[in-house]
């Protein structure tokens, strides 16, 4: 009786518990990292701001939105970095920065500059740099089956699945006050994510495009924050 | 034997809107960053691009419903409203016997949909809805005589990932298209050559009178 009293007490403690190593149940990813910088002596002055852009120029892909912000967050933490979000800064350049209208290279930029407009909204929101971000994420392999059944007894899957996701992204900081390439990033990560499923399917994800996020966000934090304090103030 | 024929029809229902799609596209257009000319512009909008909405006839591809012309409407009228100094949407065009065209009206404008297309993921196998669109724009003067004549196109394509129906994600395909139809007559509309021609060749009514009041 004393037994069945204490595992009743305690089993939303363990159903807790067990939920959480599910969640916390990741598989490993590896991130490769290159850099190159055409400047030593990157600042930020106070009151500037940094805009991440994603490339949408290309016929078969597009860079992730959500891969663009979680970027931001990441040059966003303790206020460091003032990031214009990407959605808003596309929408006051209307048409200058669509896909059939956005410059590919940083000497394109005099041509989008000599609209007064343009470059007044630049002045407005005090732009520094203009990152852009293109790649993708995708799926390049998976293998595996699992079966689920239902019926009067019950319900319960039985199996096992597995898949590889590749992340490929190059980061390109412009200056606009130079009109520069100042430099580049490229992150590469893999990842193979898991799914046995023995009554219940158990999901073990290998955070590909996450893990890219966070490379190349902290790679850029780094860029503009060596110190990787508050940024240089001019 | 009546709830098998009810049974029967309800299968029938399930399966049939299950590979049928109807959409009525909405979303919002930003302002163009452009100077604006000073002319002012009548558009014309038929019923057919008013309520422009696009049937799949193929029975190979799912049965798509779209439903686009108030969300074109809302382009043009976003667009030419910046690009001239002032756009009036006209009720009629060609002006019949005893109808009038406002008189600060220099220019008019009748933009048409002349081909739509799409393609889904499960045909392409890339993870994108892609959207092409052609519009045919027609412009004339006050008169009624044809000033010129030229095809726009538009593209747009959307990742199937971040969307959460069929629907939602060729909405966004659709909205892509339509503001990539936004850059193109924003950065495009003066250079037509005929077009420039005459808006150099005739000063608009605004112009003028300022012209006389001096």
């Amino acid at each position: 009786m004393l037994i069945h009293n204490y595992r009743f007490k305690h089993r939303p403690l363990i159903i807790t518990v067990l939920a959480t190593a599910l969640v916390l149940l990741s598989a490993c990813t590896s991130v490769n990292i290159d850099e190159y910088k055409s400047q030593q002596d990157l600042s930020l002055s106070q009151g500037e701001s940094v805009v991440i852009l994603g490339r949408r120029h290309s016929s078969n892909y597009e860079t992730e939105p959500d891969l663009i912000s979680c970027i931001g967050d990441i040059l966003k933490q303790e206020n460091s970095i003032a990031v214009i979000p990407e959605a808003e800064f596309v929408d006051d350049l209307y048409p200058w920065l669509e896909p059939r209208t956005a410059p590919l290279k940083v000497k394109d930029m005099p041509r989008i500059l000599k609209q007064p407009l343009v470059q007044q909204a630049f002045d407005r929101h005090r732009v520094r740099y203009l990152i852009w971000v293109d790649g993708k994420t995708e799926t390049t392999d998976s293998s595996g089956s699992i079966g689920c059944s239902i019926g009067a007894g019950g319900a319960g899957c039985f199996g096992f699945g597995t898949w590889e996701k590749e992340s490929d992204y190059v980061a390109k900081l412009w200056d606009f006050q130079r009109l520069e390439n100042m430099g580049e990033i490229s992150a590469d990560a893999s990842g193979t994510s898991y799914m046995p499923a023995i009554i219940v399917p158990i999901p073990i994800i290998a955070r590909v495009q996450k893990s890219a996020c966070k490379a190349v966000g902290l790679q850029l934090r780094n860029f503009l924050m060596p110190d990787n304090g508050s940024p240089p103030v001019i | 034997m009546r709830y098998g024929l009810i049974l029967t029809s309800l299968f029938a229902c399930v399966l049939s809107s299950g590979c049928s799609n109807n959409l009525l596209v909405s979303g919002s257009f930003p302002s163009p960053l452009i100077d604006s000319d000073p002319h002012t512009l009548g558009v014309f909008y038929d019923d057919t691009f008013r309520h422009y909405t696009y049937t799949e006839a193929s029975e190979e591809r799912s049965k798509w419903t779209i439903e686009q012309g108030d969300a074109q409407r809302q382009l043009f009228n976003t667009v030419l409203g910046k690009l001239f100094s002032s756009s009036v949407e006209l009720s009629q065009w060609p002006l019949t016997e005893g109808s009038e065209l406002a008189p600060s009206v220099d220019l008019v404008l009748q933009p048409k949909v002349s081909e739509f297309q799409y393609s889904t993921p499960r045909e392409t196998k890339f993870k994108i809805y892609e959207v092409w669109i052609k519009y045919n724009l027609s412009a004339f003067d006050r008169e009624g005589q044809l000033v010129a004549d030229w095809l726009v196109t538009a593209y747009g394509k959307t990742p199937t990932a971040f969307m959460k129906s069929d629907e939602d994600a060729m909405n966004a395909a659709i909205i892509v298209a339509l503001r990539d139809l936004g850059a193109n007559l924003s950065l495009g509309t003066l250079r037509v050559p005929e077009l420039k021609v005459w808006l150099e060749n005739n000063p608009a009514h605004t112009q003028i009178a300022a012209n006389r009041a001096q």
